[in-house]
């Protein structure tokens, strides 16, 4: 069931950098009504786990919860067994069920899907309806789990106990109870991580996971990006615990540090400096003087490769300046590579950004650089000052760009390619080069013959 | 998995649904509310159902989505009856947006909401702004019924009860799957016959991919709440799908003058000409030269088509008002309807003549799919048909589409969009049968 001490613990992390702004035990914003546009507590745990493709995940809810989310991400996974992340699993609980209780239809539903998809592993997300009903969702996991001789782990992040960020941290403390430590790995390494937070969206992790081979670092288990239930069940035994662009799985990490002794770090692998400084601060981790030295080649090798595919696309946007408006570590991290494509960046949003978030993009920017505390109202004036030629933002913003007659590349659009990696910037290059080039949004701007005077 | 015979019936034959097609009643709630002019769509409910809701809309309409919750937390769950949260929501909203000024707020409920209880019912006496509430929740029902009982609530609460009617006014109660395109055809196409013709819900204004600033705040529909409050003086109430009636016999309570017809849908030949028919019988005004022109395009486009269609096999899965029509179209053509699998039952399935038809999900409707030439289904069918051997033609209708730009603007009803579907299913059927 839902743990109120376990909620208030997720929402006081001592290690995460926003509780240094924060009163002693003020924790994480509780939504307030009206206010919150973003998803819930449930949306969070799923996007956290859903990227194991050999497990089935099951939503124990009414139709909203999963109806209108399966299918939705484009999280990669090159399993070879049957790929349950393009699946939808709902109990789709019914008004009976509401009164007289839905143990008995998930008891059926574990069942099912044992017989017809044998997965290594079923999750089972409890919803707002069946977590106030009061379903025993712990004994129908456990009772099936020992009937069907595979984990069947509950994960309680019903959407009313808060925004996602807590429900990714919930999916890490069910998946540090349920399966971390259930397994031994069959093969060991001093090289081997396990790689946290990231989701293989449009296959992220596969444009630096070749680098890693390559130096010889060894992801023992990922969670949960092209990830593996049976890996998970083995990552106490990693190294080290290498956290992707992700504040919500710190708790984990910490956790993890604390039962395993296993030390973790936080690194971007956007741009190249990112990408860079991340394989440093590895390999720094591990300790291996033969693997820093691997490391330092590798990233040179590949560095000058780069370097010499990104010369006509530097030469092609010298001079060009950009308005970046996006939140959080993007407004550093994107920052970042579009001035490795030698595209200067005139403003950010610093809006949501956390003191290290305004700290690294005063530093990425530099002295000249504005930092927009309300780009809504900012943004269009600091476009005329600075004479920038193309605005990253969100789809609310397209109208700036039409008004302004400038390029516009929508950044909090689900994307199709990766930028990610030293070869996600040749992407993100391609991109930025195609939108300095249209004409659209002038084209559009343009008047209706009814309006001219 | 082989096929099994699953019959029709309102009580489900699984434990669980597997790749759901089922969309939820407060979904269907909030796009009606987004066909109301200056409405404020706000869902009684924890913040993630809005949010899948609102993402789930403007990837299917690549529109901004004007969409509010009321953040119901777990706390609030138990200990507010619901007034604290949707007040305390109206005025978060409006402090921070000043300009906004909504019309109506159009206020729904959830599973959660429902389950806590709440009675949403008096919070209007406690705010200026014009209120209506409709109990949605998402264990019951579909996003067909949600967006009927928006429409009924809104008739119920806003509609003045009137005794006079004016002759030559009408009003059209349309199903959820129609295109915001299609409303806009059917009221010019009653228009041109004569009548003063509003639609409630009325997308042809909301969501029909219109570029304007400030999108995304409040509903645009084409109906104000000032238009429901007058629509008991309507002569004639139309509901186009089965899901509608409930909303027309709300408004005949209003006003028992109110001539009432009703149409499963209005596909093909033999719907559109007792259409036609019944419209000529109030408006004592023959059709435009144009519909005329476009019942012997229909006319022609049938024969052209038959020959593809007639030796085709069908499968159709989505909303029951929406399946009905495409079905009945195809088999006016010769098609043959392998399964129909709808996402909730509606006594309108029970006309359907067809070897399956059953409320399902993609699971059970892929048990077909091997044997169809050609699916009709929403976006989710896509992959599935691609992990098939058999090349299996895919008409892609419903919701979502997150496959197609400008689905919003396609129109299927009437003669000119009958021909039109005709033409799709056949283009679509010729591409895989030719060269088997």
């Amino acid at each position: 069931m839902v743990n109120r001490a376990k909620i208030k613990e997720l929402m006081n992390e001592s290690a995460c950098s926003h509780s240094k702004d924060k009163k002693p035990g003020e924790g994480c914003d509780m939504p307030k009504p009206g206010m919150a546009a973003g998803g819930c507590a449930f949306d969070g745990a799923q996007i956290s786990l859903f990227p194991y493709a050999d497990a089935v995940h099951l939503v124990h809810g009414p139709q909203t919860c999963l109806g209108a989310s399966w299918e939705t991400r484009e999280t990669l996974s090159s399993y070879e067994g049957r790929d349950h992340t393009s699946m939808g699993f709902t109990t789709g609980i019914t008004v009976n069920d509401v009164i007289f209780g839905g143990d008995k239809r998930l008891a059926d539903s574990i069942d099912y899907i044992m017989q017809n998809y044998k997965p290594e592993a079923i999750f089972v997300y409890s919803t707002c309806v069946t977590a106030m009903v009061g379903d025993d969702i712990d004994m129908t996991c456990k009772l099936g789990s020992q009937k069907h001789g595979v984990p069947v782990v509950p994960v309680h992040a019903p959407g009313f106990v808060g925004g996602k960020n807590l429900g990714s941290r919930i999916a890490g403390e069910a998946v540090l109870e349920h399966l971390i430590g259930t397994k031994e790995p069959e093969l060991l390494t001093p090289y081997d991580i396990n790689l946290i937070g990231d989701y293989n969206v449009t296959g992220d992790m596969w444009q630096y996971l070749p680098l890693f081979e390559k130096i010889g670092i060894r992801v023992l288990s990922s969670m949960s990006g092209d990830g593996r239930v049976g890996d998970i069940r083995g990552a106490h035994r990693a190294k080290l615990n290498v956290i992707v662009c992700a504040k919500s799985l710190i708790t984990l990490c910490r956790k993890m540090q604390e039962e395993y002794d296993i030390a973790w770090i936080s690194v971007s692998f956007y741009g190249q400096r990112d990408t860079s400084f991340a394989i440093r601060e590895i390999v720094k981790a591990l300790g291996d003087a033969d693997l820093m030295a691997k490391a330092e080649a590798v990233i040179a090798e590949e560095e000058a490769k780069l370097q010499e595919k990104l010369l006509p696309y530097q030469k092609l946007f010298a001079g060009k300046k950009a308005v970046l408006n996006t939140g959080g570590n993007k407004a550093w991290s994107i920052a970042s590579g579009l001035q490795d494509l030698g595209i200067e960046v005139v403003a950010t949003s610093i809006k949501k950004s956390t003191a290290d978030d305004v700290e690294k993009a005063r530093e990425y920017l530099g002295e000249s650089g504005v930092l927009m505390k309300s780009p809504a109202s900012e943004q269009s004036k600091v476009i005329d000052e600075r004479g920038a030629h193309i605005l990253l933002a969100g789809g609310r913003s397209l109208y700036t760009a039409i008004k302004k007659k400038i390029s516009f590349i929508d950044v909090n659009q689900e994307k199709k390619v990766s930028y990610g990696g030293y070869d996600g910037l040749l992407n993100l290059a391609e991109d930025l080069k195609y939108a300095f080039a249209n004409p659209v949004f002038a084209n559009v701007s343009k008047k209706a013959p009814w309006e001219v005077a | 998995m082989e096929s099994q015979k699953i019959e029709l019936s309102k009580r489900e034959h699984k434990p669980l649904q597997v790749n759901p097609i089922k969309h939820s009643q407060p979904m269907g709630a909030a796009l009606a509310f987004m066909g109301i002019r200056n409405c404020m769509p706000l869902m009684h409910a924890s913040q993630g159902c809005a949010s899948y809701t609102k993402v789930f809309y403007t990837r299917h309409f690549n529109e901004p989505i004007a969409m509010y919750n009321t953040s119901v937390s777990d706390i609030t769950a138990i200990l507010d009856g619901g007034d604290y949260s949707i007040l305390m929501a109206i005025e978060n909203i409006t402090k921070k947006n000043k300009t906004l000024k909504p019309e109506i707020i159009g206020l729904h409920t959830t599973g959660l909401t429902e389950t806590k209880g709440d009675d949403v019912r008096s919070v209007g006496t406690h705010i200026e702004i014009p209120y209506c509430y409709v109990n949605t929740p998402d264990y019951e029902g579909g996003m067909e019924s949600g967006w009927a009982l928006t429409a009924k609530a809104l008739i119920v609460q806003h509609t003045k009860a009137a005794t006079e009617i004016k002759p030559n006014k009408l009003l059209l109660l349309p199903h959820v799957s129609m295109q915001p395109i299609e409303v806009e055809k059917i009221k010019e196409f009653c228009e041109g016959c004569g009548f003063e013709t509003l639609a409630l819900p009325d997308l042809s204004t909301s969501l029909d991919g219109y570029l304007s600033e400030g999108q995304g705040k409040l509903g645009t529909g084409a109906i104000g709440v000032d238009d429901i409050a007058e629509l008991a003086n309507s002569a004639t109430v139309v509901t186009i799908g089965t899901s509608m009636i409930m909303a027309a016999n709300a408004l005949l309570q209003k006003n028992d003058k109110i001539n009432h017809i009703h149409f499963n849908h209005l596909m093909g030949l033999e719907n559109n000409d007792n259409f036609v028919a019944q419209l000529m019988k109030i408006g004592q005004n023959e059709p435009k030269s144009s519909v005329k022109r476009w019942r012997g395009r229909l006319q022609d486009a049938m024969l052209d088509a038959h020959f593809l269609i007639g030796s085709s096999h069908f499968v159709i899965t989505g909303e029951p008002d929406m399946c009905v029509g495409m079905c009945e179209l195809l088999q006016s053509v010769g098609g043959t309807i392998d399964a129909l699998i709808a996402t909730n039952y509606s006594p309108v399935l029970e006309t359907i003549k067809a070897q399956n038809v059953f409320v399902g999900d993609l699971e059970d409707a892929v048990t077909h799919f091997e044997k169809a030439d050609l699916v009709i289904s929403n976006f989710h069918a896509e992959r599935l048909l691609h992990s098939q051997e058999k090349h299996t033609a895919l008409t892609l209708r419903g919701f979502p589409n997150y496959e197609e730009l400008g689905n919003q603007l396609k129109n299927d009803q009437l003669y000119e969009g009958s021909a039109q579907f005709l033409f799709e299913v056949a283009n679509a059927l010729r591409h895989v049968k030719h060269g088997r």
